[in-house]
């Protein structure tokens, strides 16, 4: 059951042909991966999936309803949640209030009864804030709920940045390099964290550069390279692809 | 209390509009909204209810109401083309929606009295109406503040991108603060000019427009406190530089100078700040501060 499809997407910037022809499935209760060397157009699918930037070419379908004209507020109440590469914390704010604005797309009370402040609206702050400290919990930061989101070491940042994605309680959640710039031990905690999160039923897909980080974790690797999908299949597969050697290890190595 | 209550009655009432205006400019920056609307709409509403007043004569509560529907659906008009602008942009389009509505006031004379104004409009606002105004605007920021609308207004403020990226509706949130900055500023103006008995275009420009955007920045954008204490420094100000006379705006301008250099956040969001850090402080047991905690 393929809960995400990307058929034939592409993305031109004026004459730079970012993304050509894409082919993606994202299944429900698994971890995908999506590798790539710098400037593959790994970041672009992201922002393409998530309606930042409108498609070129193709058509991209949520079981089946076809998304790709929707803006990304809407893609998110669809239920695909995302990371940033960068980390985007709203960093004045406490890590309990950048979790408690993921929830938005669970809110129940209306408008008008928030603005005339009806106990409904204060009780319903008062559920997600306890919600927001499980989830924190969940993520092993419960102990710095009240800091300002930026006060926090980058280790820290990233996970606060994905309890924030996971509060929306997403179908789909598209994690942009989640573990770069962390030791194996990190991201070991971090990948235990996303097993638990397919085992859940949601579906997930990792991109990274990380290879042996994707390999670990991703029965089905796809790999891009100046924007096409060079290869897809099991890790050992990709891993063998000639053409995947020749493309990103190859040039790995080359440039090491 | 009594005694200094009625010898400062008009600093109370002047400070009272000022907060209420302050707090209409509140909610549109509280939104990540750049808007200097606020004036026109405050003018707009201030006209709106002295015409209906002196020349249909409504009396003051439906007048003041008519005033905000002004005001919201001047707030609603203007979110439209200004959806597509951000930042400094909006500034200048906003600047640029005031002096339409001072140049209409001065274009329509028949109706707005030209640069003469009108004048002889009843006094039919109290301290007690501001005081209860003042306290429903009190009341719908403090919901705004503990409700979802607020956590979107905050997400947009601070990171545009990250806030659609988490399912917020831009659109839908800047025009409702457009909306409800616009009935807060219809309000007001309306209630200003069923006080002052006249009130003339020039009041409404440049130095207007100052003024609100001084007591919103000087006393903090994100908390209830910060046009409390701008407002209120606005309106003892004068009273306090009496002696320095024309010199006043001078001393005006050093002061915002200096709380901007030393305050960035305005004095009530950094009074709350230091509180809120006192008490992270003291609630802190076991000493548990996140590396690089800055």
């Amino acid at each position: 059951m393929a809960l995400l499809e990307l058929r034939n997407v592409s993305k031109h910037f004026g004459g730079v042909k970012a993304i050509t022809d894409v082919n993606l499935q994202v299944p429900s209760g698994r971890i995908t991966g999506l590798i790539g060397p710098n400037g593959a157009g790994k970041s672009t699918v992201v922002n393409l999936i998530t309606g930042m930037f409108a498609l070129s070419g193709g058509t991209i379908l949520l079981d089946g309803t076809q998304i790709e004209k929707d803006g990304p507020d809407v893609v998110v109440r669809r239920g695909i949640a995302r990371t940033f590469q960068n980390i985007r914390l709203l960093a004045e704010a406490s890590v309990l209030a950048n979790v408690m604005i993921g929830f938005h797309r669970l809110e129940t009370v209306p408008v008008w009864s928030e603005l005339l402040g009806l106990p409904a609206s204060r009780r319903q702050t008062r559920q997600l804030e306890e919600r927001g400290r499980a989830l924190l919990d969940r993520f092993g930061i419960a102990q710095f709920a009240d800091y300002p989101a930026g006060a926090l070491a980058y280790g820290h940042q990233r996970r606060v940045e994905m309890a924030r994605a996971v509060a929306s309680d997403p179908a789909i959640l598209l994690l942009d390099e989640p573990v770069a710039g962390m030791n194996d031990v990190e991201a070991g905690e971090l990948g235990e964290v996303f097993r638990s999160l397919a085992a859940s039923g949601m579906g997930l897909l990792l991109i990274e550069h990380n290879v042996r980080f994707v390999t670990s974790m991703c029965e089905e690797v796809n790999v891009l390279d100046t924007g096409k999908i060079i290869a897809s299949g099991s890790a050992q597969e990709v891993m063998r692809s000639p053409a995947v050697i020749d493309a990103y290890l190859g040039s790995a190595e080359e440039t090491a | 209390m009594m005694p200094f209550l009625v010898t400062n009655q008009p600093i109370i009432d002047f400070f009272l509009i000022s907060l209420g205006i302050a707090f209409a400019q509140q909610i549109v920056f509280r939104a990540g909204v750049f808007s200097v609307a606020t004036a026109g709409i405050v003018a707009l509403g201030a006209y709106g209810s002295a015409i209906l007043v002196t020349r249909f004569g409504l009396s003051g509560l439906p007048a003041v109401l008519l005033a905000g529907g002004i005001g919201l659906l001047a707030g609603l008009l203007l979110s439209v083309p200004l959806a597509r602008l951000r930042g400094v942009y909006q500034a200048i389009a906003t600047l640029a929606f005031v002096e339409i509505v001072i140049n209409a006031l001065y274009y329509f004379e028949p109706l707005t009295g030209g640069a003469l104004g009108l004048s002889g409009i009843p006094k039919l606002v109290t301290t007690w109406h501001l005081l209860l105004v003042v306290g429903l605007t009190c009341w719908l920021l403090f919901a705004i503040g503990r409700s979802g609308v607020g956590r979107a207004f905050d997400a947009l403020r601070q990171d545009e991108t990250v806030g659609a990226s988490l399912g917020v509706s831009i659109r839908f949130y800047h025009t409702l603060a457009f909306a409800l900055a616009g009935l807060v500023g219809g309000v007001f103006g309306g209630m200003k000019s069923l006080y002052t008995y006249a009130i003339s275009p020039e009041q409404f420009g440049f130095a207007f427009v100052v003024s609100i955007l001084t007591a919103v920045v000087l006393g903090g954008r994100a908390t209830l406190l910060g046009p409390v204490l701008g407002a209120l420094l606005l309106a003892l100000l004068p009273e306090i530089a009496r002696p320095l006379a024309e010199n006043r705006l001078m001393v005006h301008g050093l002061i915002m100078i200096v709380v901007m250099i030393f305050l960035p956040h305005g004095l009530g969001d950094s009074l709350m700040h230091a509180l809120t850090k006192r008490r992270m402080r003291r609630a802190r047991q076991a000493p548990e501060v996140p590396n690089g905690s800055a």
